[in-house]
């Protein structure tokens, strides 16, 4: 009988998993294009799925090897059940290894049950709390469907007229197992996350954010440029559909394992964002409905505890965020994000949420102009003026007029050039600049700067989804550029240096961009800067997300606070989990109101480090953690650190000039 | 950004100045050895720039001829070129620290005094005394001229030579240039006087000759006055037809203005506002002559505030502030503003110790800052944390002395109480701020109260320290700084007891603290003759009672400095309060309702009564020794300072001795009465090495 069953149950399974995959990609493909080289993908994809995706994974041991046991169980008995029960290839070889398969599953699943009994808040409740049962359900019978094909059950222990009962539950179990996982993995069951997942590796819309052979993972960015001369071509993603193909299927891979929420910033501050949720609502509007059915946490909500599931609805050619009253998600959901990207970067299905918000956003931002709180004047001072804060484009050296710093408009060639940012306007941040002028001067660097010639990079313009302004700026601080040569460009704004190094790029400029901490690491490697013993106290380093996350610099700030004679103490969020200063994205202009702040969490990180002063490498960074009330370290750029332990070897004074007298210099301002 | 307008450079002819703030020209009086300048003098310019100041113009009054004398006020000797070596060092001490500097020259003219040095003979246009220094000239001849003008352009190489960025030509204050200006002065009837073309003359012809001496590129500016105040004297709307004269010559890079001239007692005091001035009194006047000219000005007179400064500047009014006492208060100012610590800069109140120190020919001094000038003996702006032993360090008084002793001891990083007897900090100077117009020094005890809490010191107010207290909280340093007491026991005649209804005379802390109720008709008896006296009489004028200020010394406030006394005056005989002089205090009694205080000239014998209500009594005060008696005996160094450690600013040897039980320093007025910088410096001297 089951002889009988099993091939018509595994083939009817199987056929109504092609069918779900056919209406699954059919709903992806409501996307827009996105040129992929399907081919180059798939041949990618083993290697993406076992090195890059399993280093995710890979960081909580325990659920990876559940993976391993229970999803290479699946794989393996899954095509051995096809051949042995499908086809009928009662090989003993193959149904030992068929049993092998089911067992390692089975262990897997007990593992995967184990996490089900008591969840942590991040993982969505629902339909993933059968999983583990339709797991073993599918393990079990199969295991027991195929003791018989190696002998260990008679052959007809489950024929015979008295059996046939046994048989017919089996075949009930093997059909739920089969049901959950075949038929759900196309019609959007838990299992969705390995079909979806598995293209989604394939198809990725970032491929070189994974590592090749020939070494580790490439840095981009995930924002694509728009065709602003195409006046037909939509601006932004106002829809479901307006994403880009292998958008939808990447947010369609979502496991709502809530590691993304358990990162989220502005989701620990309260702020109306859970990426988790967010990704769903994708889900839901790509598929048309409403998130009733969400059963993880919702998007915080001020008083609320959470949004409350079930009002928000969406189709595909419906707006995701209405004009008045409700759709899919809220727009201050969208302007709360960092892009801090420590969603991306815990996904384990290689999730990008970041550029999706961003796309969005567009949208809000040139269709609408509904750029909340300050962020309309932050993009007219920048249309108006090349820097968000509107100051004077002139005044933009004014903190460096005793400084006489060479200009790259009068040397037109140099080794370095330092690029200001706007931190060039902010008082804080000068400091940090002399203290960067003063290091490379000891260095005895060739550098210059643009000056006044310099705008802004159009970091913020572009995170607040204004890519015109941020195209605006691009070209023409790429026509500056393009007048001069020089080897390098280095800058104390690991914003500048991402949207220089990786953003420009498509747009034709193409720099070797250094951070000042490399920079410097490689000053002090080179032997050109000697400095004093450290004589303050203990001392932690905060990672600025575009440099770490974004740009995987980790350990040349780490060398120059060693090479200081700084032993760094850990905060527990550090390096690739450092927690976001919620200063990025544009998030402090738009200024979505919370629980907390971000920047008080992450000085609360700093305390219970025990550190008395928290080094950073990033002008945001430096104004959001020197903004917490009463704080228990000090906030200082390792410029500064830097520049204060110079041991001088030259006699030239801060101006730069040479000196008539050789005694020792002191610091240019008593405290700087 | 804030304070953007401070921070916007500025070009004066081919210099550019980093941001809006100018330590304007004044007397360093500590300046220079025979006229040359000093490692003093350097070091306390060097404090500026380091703190970020945009221009220094050093050296008022600095001379450029050997018949204006040097050395009253120690101005730099611009005569000679052995000058030029000592400006090097002064130059380069501010250009590496990214400043600019320059120097003021003059020729003082009348504006000086003969008794001295060579016993000059001054000179003046038409010869005619003048009142404040009491200084007789003689008028000035043709020859005289063209050699002063030949000395201008000759000081004006040296400064450039030097390194220096540049000149002020001094014609302000009633220097030669502008008593040639002033028909005040000027009476001649030759070429040199009567129109406003030989008036100008001399300012045009020194003008002339220095900048054919130091070419287009050096920087030559003017500092003139907005209006002399004087009826006779030169109007705004003649300052303004002056410096558009100068102006339109093409030959000035800068003016300075300053409103109100200074050849009397009274216009003096405009010239440096005390705390009884609005801010930035006469903006308008140096706002009227920069609507005239097409060259920067500077203006510098009240403007102490940040907030002030960033106020002016962007209103436009001028070009640039002169910050000069608030950066002798605080020459870190600026990198404080930079610094986002506004709240950190020890703001100028006004008090004007340093100035009226400077027209007693002694060296210009903070009243709150013991460090300022004195950088060259080690005394330090910022204090570093200590890398030895943090101690528990038991401050016992909340006046100057005390509070600053309790902030640098936090600086050092030792854990500080500090106890006072009184609900706030401050001791005497929160009497001292009663008075009207004196409320500003009370800014001295502000910004101690923002230090201390910045620096956690434990404060326990309202507490007055006994020895038990103290010993209980085990300290390993006690510094005492509890003051004193009115001195009213002196003179058992005088009718003083501790028993207020029996107490015949009450003190002026008695009346400015509001502890009692000032009378109808009062009699203040002031043997001091500093600001407790004038100040209790302007209280208590202010109240509507008829007041008279006896002394037995030459004049009430005669120990108020000379641009405070002014002040006082104006406010006393506007309020009809009688000022007499050479009357001792003999005796008080009481009759009827009234008490009788007699008084007796101290020249006749001569006695005289007056019939009042109330007798205030200022004499000084008591120091209040018993805690340190108390105390004396179980300290390991029996509370002695080593004066040569202490003069040397060394530290405390005892510091570095080891043993049991605590040290004890005391300060200020419990030791003896002095005054709120000797309670500081003491206390900044001997705290600093904690």
């Amino acid at each position: 009988m089951l002889e009988t069953l099993l091939p018509i149950l595994i083939f009817t399974a199987l056929a109504l998993a092609v069918i779900g995959a056919v209406r699954r990609i059919r709903l992806w493909r409501q996307g827009r294009p996105s040129r992929v080289n399907l081919f180059k993908g798939l041949v990618a994809l083993p290697r993406r799925y076992l090195v890059d995706l399993h280093h995710v994974v890979g960081r909580d041991k325990m659920i990876s090897n559940t993976h391993v046991a229970t999803a290479g169980g699946f794989v393996a008995a899954a095509v051995l059940m096809i051949l042995v029960h499908g086809l009928g290839i009662a090989n003993p070889l193959l149904g030992g290894l068929l049993l092998l398969a089911s067992a390692s599953m089975f262990v897997g699943s007990l593992f995967v049950a184990r996490r089900r009994l008591n969840p942590p808040a991040r993982l969505s409740k629902g339909p993933w709390m059968r999983l583990p049962k339709s797991l073993m359900a599918f393990s079990i019978s199969v295991f027991l469907i195929t003791l018989p094909t190696v002998g260990l059950l008679p052959e007809g222990l489950l024929e015979g007229g008295s059996s046939w009962l046994l048989a017919l539950v089996l075949a009930g179990v093997v059909a739920w197992g089969l049901g959950e996982m075949f038929f759900g993995m196309t019609w959007g069951g838990p299992m969705k996350h390995a079909f979806a997942g598995a293209l989604h590796l394939a198809f990725h819309r970032r491929a070189e954010r994974f590592s090749t052979k020939k070494g580790g993972a490439g840095r981009s960015t995930g924002l694509k440029a728009l065709n602003l001369e195409d006046e037909a071509a939509p601006l932004g993603v106002e829809k479901p559909a307006d994403f880009t193909w292998n958008q939808l299927l990447g947010f369609d891979a979502c496991v709502q394992c809530g590691r993304c929420e358990a990162v989220c910033p502005a989701f620990a501050a309260g702020q109306p964002l859970n990426p988790k949720k967010l990704i769903q609502d994708m889900v839901v509007g790509m598929a048309g409905g409403s998130d009733a059915a969400y059963a993880g946490s919702p998007h915080p909500s001020q008083g609320l505890g959470g949004k409350p599931v079930g009002e928000h609805a969406g189709s595909p050619h419906g707006p995701i965020v209405a004009l008045e009253g409700k759709a899919l998600v809220d727009a201050d959901t969208l302007w709360s994000c960092t892009t801090c990207r420590a969603c991306v970067e815990e996904c384990p299905m290689m999730i990008e949420h970041v550029d999706a918000i961003v796309d969005m956003r567009r949208y809000l931002t040139l269709e609408r102009g509904k750029t909340p709180n300050k962020g309309a004047e932050v993009l007219d001072n920048l249309i108006a003026t090349d820097n968000p804060g509107g100051f004077d484009p002139g005044s933009r050296l004014n903190w460096a007029a005793d400084l006489n710093l060479p200009l790259m408009a009068d040397l037109k060639q140099v080794d370095v050039l330092l690029w200001l940012g706007d931190g060039a306007f902010d008082m804080r941040n000068q400091r940090t600049l002399r203290a960067l002028v003063k290091v490379l001067r000891a260095a005895e660097v060739d550098f210059a700067v643009l000056g006044t010639e310099e705008r802004d990079s159009g970091d913020v313009a572009r995170r607040l989804g204004d890519e015109a302004t941020f195209q605006s700026l691009a070209k023409r601080n790429i026509a500056t550029l393009a007048q001069y040569r020089f080897l390098q460009i280095v800058t104390c704004d690991p914003h500048s240096f991402h949207v220089l190094g990786n953003e420009y790029g498509e747009l034709g400029g193409h720099y070797v961009v250094r951070h000042h901490s490399t920079f410097i690491a490689e000053l002090y490697d080179a032997g050109r800067l000697t400095f004093a013993p450290w004589k303050g106290g203990s001392v932690t380093y905060h990672d600025p997300c575009y440099l770490g996350r974004y740009n995987g610099e980790y350990e040349a700030p780490r060398n120059v606070l060693k090479a200081l004679g700084i032993e760094v103490k850990e905060m527990e969020r550090s390096g690739y989990r450092s927690r976001c200063c919620g200063g990025g994205g544009g998030a402090p202009i738009t200024d979505i109101p919370g629980k907390q702040r971000i920047p008080d969490m992450r000085m609360n990180d700093v305390k219970e480090s025990g550190a008395e002063l928290v080094a950073v490498g990033c002008p945001q960074c430096t104004a959001m953690l020197e903004g917490v009330v009463d704080a228990s370290a000090e906030v200082r750029d390792i410029a500064e650190l830097v520049a204060d332990a110079l041991v001088e070897r030259s006699a030239d004074d801060v101006t730069g000039a040479s000196r008539r007298t050789t005694a020792s210099t002191t610091a240019e301002e008593v405290i700087v | 950004m804030a304070f953007d307008a401070i921070f916007e450079p500025i070009e004066i002819g081919k210099l550019t100045i980093r941001n809006r703030v100018v330590s304007t020209a004044h007397a360093e009086v500590h300046a220079t050895d025979g006229g040359m300048t000093t490692e003093r003098y350097v070091r306390y310019y060097e404090e500026k720039a380091k703190g970020g100041c945009g221009l220094c113009i050093c050296g008022g009054s600095s001379v450029v001829s050997i018949d204006s004398p040097q050395g009253w006020w120690s101005s730099v000797n611009l005569s000679t070129d052995r000058i030029i070596p000592h400006f090097q060092n002064l130059a380069d001490a501010v250009h590496k620290h990214g400043g600019k500097i320059m120097i003021q020259i003059t020729h003082m003219g009348r504006r000086s005094r003969w008794d001295g040095f060579d016993w000059s003979t001054l000179v003046s246009p038409s010869g005619i005394r003048e009142p404040v220094h009491r200084s007789t000239c003689k008028t000035i001849e043709e020859e005289e001229i063209w050699r002063i003008v030949g000395d201008f352009a000759q000081a004006a190489r040296r400064a450039k030579e030097g390194g220096l960025d540049g000149v002020e030509l001094s014609a302000v204050h009633q220097h030669l240039i502008d008593q040639f200006w002033s028909p005040r002065v000027n009476k001649r009837e030759d070429e040199w006087g009567g129109s406003f073309e030989n008036r100008m003359r001399f300012g045009m012809e020194v003008l002339k000759a220095v900048r054919a001496e130091v070419g287009n590129d050096f920087c030559v500016g003017m500092r003139i006055c907005g209006d002399e105040f004087h009826p006779d004297g030169l109007s705004h709307d003649d300052m303004k037809q002056i410096a558009a004269y100068y102006d339109a010559t093409d030959m000035v890079d800068f003016f300075g203005v300053i409103g109100s001239g200074c050849d009397t007692h009274n216009t003096l005091a405009n010239v440096i506002p005390n705390m009884s001035y609005p801010p930035e009194p006469f903006l308008h006047l140096a706002a009227g002559i920069k609507e005239v000219v097409n060259v920067p000005v500077i203006h510098a007179q009240n403007i102490k505030d940040p907030n002030q400064a960033q106020r002016i500047l962007e209103g436009g009014y001028v070009d640039l502030v002169g910050m000069t006492r608030a950066h002798i208060a605080d020459p870190h100012l600026i990198a404080k503003i930079k610094m986002g610590q506004i709240d950190q800069i020890k703001q100028c109140v006004g008090a004007n110790y340093c100035i009226d120190r400077q027209y007693q020919g002694l060296d210009v001094l903070c009243i709150q800052n013991a460090a300022t000038s004195r950088e060259y003996m080690g005394l330090p702006h910022i204090i570093e944390k200590t890398e030895g032993v943090k101690r528990k360090v038991v401050v016992v008084g909340g006046g100057p002395g005390g509070m600053e002793a309790a902030r640098v001891a936090a600086e050092r990083g030792h854990d500080v109480t500090l106890f006072e007897a009184a609900d706030s900090l401050g001791g005497q100077i929160t009497i001292a701020a009663q008075a009207p117009q004196r409320d500003q020094i009370a800014g001295i005890t502000r910004w101690f109260q923002l230090e201390l809490a910045r620096l956690k010191v434990d404060l326990r107010l309202g507490t007055r320290a006994d020895e038990e207290t103290l010993l209980d909280l085990r300290p390993d340093i006690v510094v005492l700084a509890t003051g004193g007491q009115p001195f009213l026991s002196q003179h058992p005649e005088w009718g003083y007891s501790e028993n207020a209804e029996e107490s015949l005379v009450v003190s002026t802390w008695d009346i400015l603290s509001g502890k009692v109720a000032p009378g109808k008709n009062v009699l203040i008896y002031d043997a001091i003759c500093e600001f407790s006296g004038v100040s209790a009489a302007d209280f208590i004028a202010d109240k509507g009672a008829k007041v008279e200020i006896v002394t037995d010394d030459i004049k009430p406030g005669a120990a108020v400095g000379g641009t405070t006394f002014p002040t006082y005056y104006r406010s006393l005989y506007e309020k009809e309060v009688i000022m007499s002089s050479d009357l001792m205090l003999h005796k008080v009694y009481r009759e009827g309702d009234g008490l009788v205080a007699v008084l007796e000239n101290e020249y006749t014998g001569a006695l005289e009564e007056r019939v009042v209500d109330q007798v205030v009594v200022e004499n000084g005060v008591r120091p209040d020794e018993a805690l340190y008696y108390a105390l004396k005996e179980q300290s390991r160094n029996r509370g002695q300072v080593d004066l040569e450690a202490l003069y040397a600013i060394q530290p405390q040897p005892c510091l570095s001795e080891s043993g049991d039980g605590f040290l004890l320093f005391r300060l200020g007025d419990c030791t003896a009465p002095r005054n709120t910088h000797a309670a500081i410096y003491d206390a900044l001297r001997i705290c600093k090495d904690f």
